[in-house]
C-alpha cells in the first residue's frame, strides 16, 4: 500500500511548528546571522496558510513556493522557496507518496546547492537536507527521514561555518546549531507526524534541541 | 552634510522613472517589480540578456539596456543585490526562443539571487546560463573562496554579448562566450576619496592627506593597503602594468576602460587615458576599442579605474556592432 501524505495537513503542521519555535530559531540565530531567521520563517509560513485559505484549489507547495520565493526576506526564505518549488513538482509527477518526496527533496536540495554552493559541513540548511534526502532515496520512511534531518540539524552545533551568514562569526557560533538547518529538519518533521502519527519524534521543542536542557 | 541629493524613499525607483522618462524610445519601465526592457531588439537575437544588481553604479546596468546589448536590466537598492523576483520576471519577459542569459558581477547576493531566479525559470523550461564577471585585481587571491569582485569589465562584456547575441548565437555558445570574455578581462582601481555613505551621509571611509587607496572596490570595500600618493605618472604606469601582467595569455590587441569611479572629472579620466595608452603603446599593444568616462561607479567616489580586455578573432566585430542605448557611445559602433 502506497501512503499519501495530505501536502496541506503538512504545511499547516509546518506552521504551528514554526510557531512554537520562533523564539528558539530567533535566539539561534541571532547567535550566528542577523537574527530574522525566526520571524522569516514563522511570517513566510502564516503567508501560507493565508494562500492556501485564499485559494483552495491550487497545489499546495505550489502555494508555499510562490510566497518564499517572492516575498520572505533573507537569503534562506527563498532558499526554502525552491525546496517547496522542487517538492511541488515532485508531487505532482510522482504522486503524494514517499517517491514524489524523494524526488522532491532530491531536486531541491539540488536546486539550493546550485544556488547556494555549500556542501554538506559547511553549516547550511544542506546539513539537514543532505541526510534526509539520504534516507529517503535509501527507502527509509519519513519518521527516519525526519530523524535524520535533525540530527544532521543538530550536528551542525560542532561546525565552524564557512558558508551563509554564519561565516562571518567563526568560532561565536559553535556549541548552538544552525538555525537554517533546524528550521528546514522541522518540515520533516512536520512531514513524518501528519504521514506517520504514531511514530515517537518528541515535541518540536525536542526536536529544536536548543537551548540544551541542562 | 550628506552630498547626496535623493529622496528618502525609495530612490531607486525615482530614479529608475527618471531614467525611463528620460529615453522613452530606447526603454520601458516595469514598476512592480521593477525593471526596465529594451524596446527593440535585434532580429537575429535568439537569446535575452538580461544584467542587474546593485544601484549606484549608473550608468550600469540600466544605461545599456537597447537594441545591441542588453534587453532588460535590473536594479537592488543602492549597494544590494536585486530580489529574484524582479530577475525571474525581467528574464520572463525577455527570454528569447533559447532562453535568457544572465550577466552577473561577482558577489555573494547577486550569486544567490540571479541563481534563484534562474532555478524558477528552469522550473518554467526556460532555459537559462549565468556569465560571471570577476576582473576586480585587487580581490585576486586564491585563499579566498569568494574569488575576484566584478567591476569596471562589466561593459565590456555586456557590449561584446550583445553584438554576438545579434550574430545569432545559441544559449550555450554565447554562456562559453561571456566566459571568455570575462576570462580575459582584468581591472584595477584607485580612490583619493571614498563614496559618500548612502543612509547616514559623509564619506564611507577615511583616508588621510597624500594617500590613496589603491585595489579599492565599487562599494568603497577598502583596499587590502592603503599607500602613499605616487605621482601621477607613476601612478598610471603601476595601474597598467598590472592589469597587464595580469592578463597571461595577453593578445598584442585590447579594448581598454578607463572609468570614473564618480566624482572624477573628464579632465583627469583623458589626462590618465593618454598616460594607459602611452604605456601600452611601450610595451607594443594596440587598442583597438576604448571607452572614457564613467561607466561603472562607485556613487560619488574619487577615483578611477583601468580594464583592458585582450581580444580574439571576432570579438572586435561584437565590439562595434550597431548598439543604440542610453549610455553607451555611438562612435564606438559607427564603424
Amino acid at each position: 500500500m502506497t501512503v499519501t501524505v495530505d501536502q496541506e495537513k503538512v504545511l499547516r503542521t509546518y506552521a504551528e511548528a514554526a510557531r512554537t519555535a520562533h523564539d528558539a530559531l530567533t535566539a539561534l540565530d541571532q547567535l550566528s546571522g542577523d537574527g530574522d531567521f525566526g520571524d522569516n520563517l514563522r511570517e513566510g509560513l502564516d503567508g501560507v496558510e493565508a494562500g492556501l485559505d485564499a485559494r483552495p484549489g491550487e497545489a499546495p507547495f505550489a502555494v508555499a513556493a510562490g510566497v518564499f520565493l517572492d516575498e520572505v526576506g533573507g537569503t534562506s526564505g527563498p532558499l526554502i522557496g525552491l525546496l517547496f518549488q522542487e517538492v511541488g513538482r515532485a508531487l505532482a509527477a510522482h504522486g503524494d507518496g514517499r517517491e514524489g518526496w524523494a524526488a522532491g527533496v532530491r531536486e531541491g536540495l539540488a536546486a539550493i546547492q546550485r544556488v547556494g554552493e555549500a556542501e554538506p559541513g559547511d553549516r547550511t540548511m544542506v546539513d539537514a537536507l543532505a541526510p534526509a534526502r539520504d534516507a529517503l532515496d535509501g527507502g527509509a520512511g519519513f519518521a527516519d527521514a525526519a530523524r535524520a534531518a535533525l540530527a544532521g540539524a543538530r550536528a551542525t552545533a560542532d561546525i565552524r561555518a564557512r558558508r551563509g551568514r554564519a561565516s562571518y562569526v567563526g568560532e561565536r557560533a559553535l556549541g548552538a546549531p544552525d538555525p537554517g538547518a533546524t528550521g528546514v529538519a522541522l518540515l520533516f518533521w512536520s512531514l513524518a507526524r501528519v504521514a506517520e502519527p504514531d511514530a515517537d519524534l518528541g515535541s518540536v521543542a525536542d526536536a529544536v534541541g536548543w537551548p540544551a536542557a541542562s | 552634510m550628506n552630498r547626496l541629493f535623493l529622496p528618502a524613499e525609495a530612490p531607486v525607483d525615482a530614479a529608475l522613472r527618471g531614467f525611463a522618462l528620460a529615453h522613452p524610445g530606447l526603454v520601458r519601465l516595469h514598476e512592480d517589480p521593477l525593471y526596465v526592457t529594451a524596446r527593440d531588439r535585434h532580429p537575429g537575437r535568439r537569446v535575452g540578456l538580461l544584467s542587474g544588481g546593485g544601484s549606484g553604479h549608473e550608468p550600469l546596468h540600466a544605461g545599456f539596456v537597447g537594441r545591441g546589448m542588453l534587453d532588460a536590466a535590473v536594479p537592488g537598492r543602492v549597494f544590494a543585490s536585486p530580489h529574484n523576483r524582479q530577475v525571474y520576471e525581467a528574464s520572463r519577459a525577455v527570454a528569447g526562443e533559447d532562453g535568457v542569459l544572465h550577466v552577473v558581477k561577482n558577489y555573494t547576493g547577486d550569486r544567490i539571487n540571479f541563481g534563484i531566479a534562474a532555478e524558477r525559470l528552469r522550473a518554467d523550461g526556460i532555459p537559462v546560463r549565468r556569465v560571471l564577471v570577476d576582473d576586480d585585481l585587487a580581490t585576486d587571491d586564491a585563499e579566498t573562496a569568494t574569488g575576484r569582485r566584478g567591476t569596471g569589465a562589466t561593459v565590456v562584456v555586456e557590449k561584446l554579448l550583445g553584438g554576438a547575441a545579434d550574430a545569432g548565437l545559441g544559449l550555450d555558445e554565447l554562456a562559453e562566450a561571456g566566459a571568455a570574455f570575462a576570462a580575459a578581462s582584468r581591472s584595477i582601481a584607485v580612490a583619493a576619496r571614498a563614496q559618500t555613505a548612502p543612509g547616514r551621509g559623509g564619506e564611507a571611509f577615511e583616508l588621510v592627506d597624500g594617500e590613496i587607496e589603491y585595489g579599492v572596490g565599487i562599494h568603497g570595500e577598502r583596499a587590502a593597503r592603503t599607500v602613499e600618493r605616487p605621482d601621477f605618472e607613476d601612478l598610471v604606469d603601476r595601474m597598467t602594468q598590472q592589469v597587464l601582467d595580469a592578463l597571461t595569455d595577453a593578445s598584442d590587441t585590447v579594448l581598454l576602460l578607463v572609468n570614473g569611479l564618480g566624482a572624477t572629472t573628464l579632465l583627469e579620466l583623458y589626462a590618465v587615458h593618454d598616460r594607459v595608452r602611452h604605456v601600452l603603446g611601450e610595451r607594443g599593444v594596440s587598442v583597438a576599442g576604448q571607452l572614457v568616462g564613467t561607466f561603472v561607479p562607485a556613487l560619488d567616489m574619487s577615483g578611477f579605474s583601468v580594464t583592458v580586455t585582450s581580444l580574439r578573432e571576432n570579438w572586435l566585430d561584437w565590439w562595434h556592432a550597431p548598439a543604440l542605448t542610453p549610455a553607451f557611445p555611438v562612435s564606438e559602433t559607427a564603424r
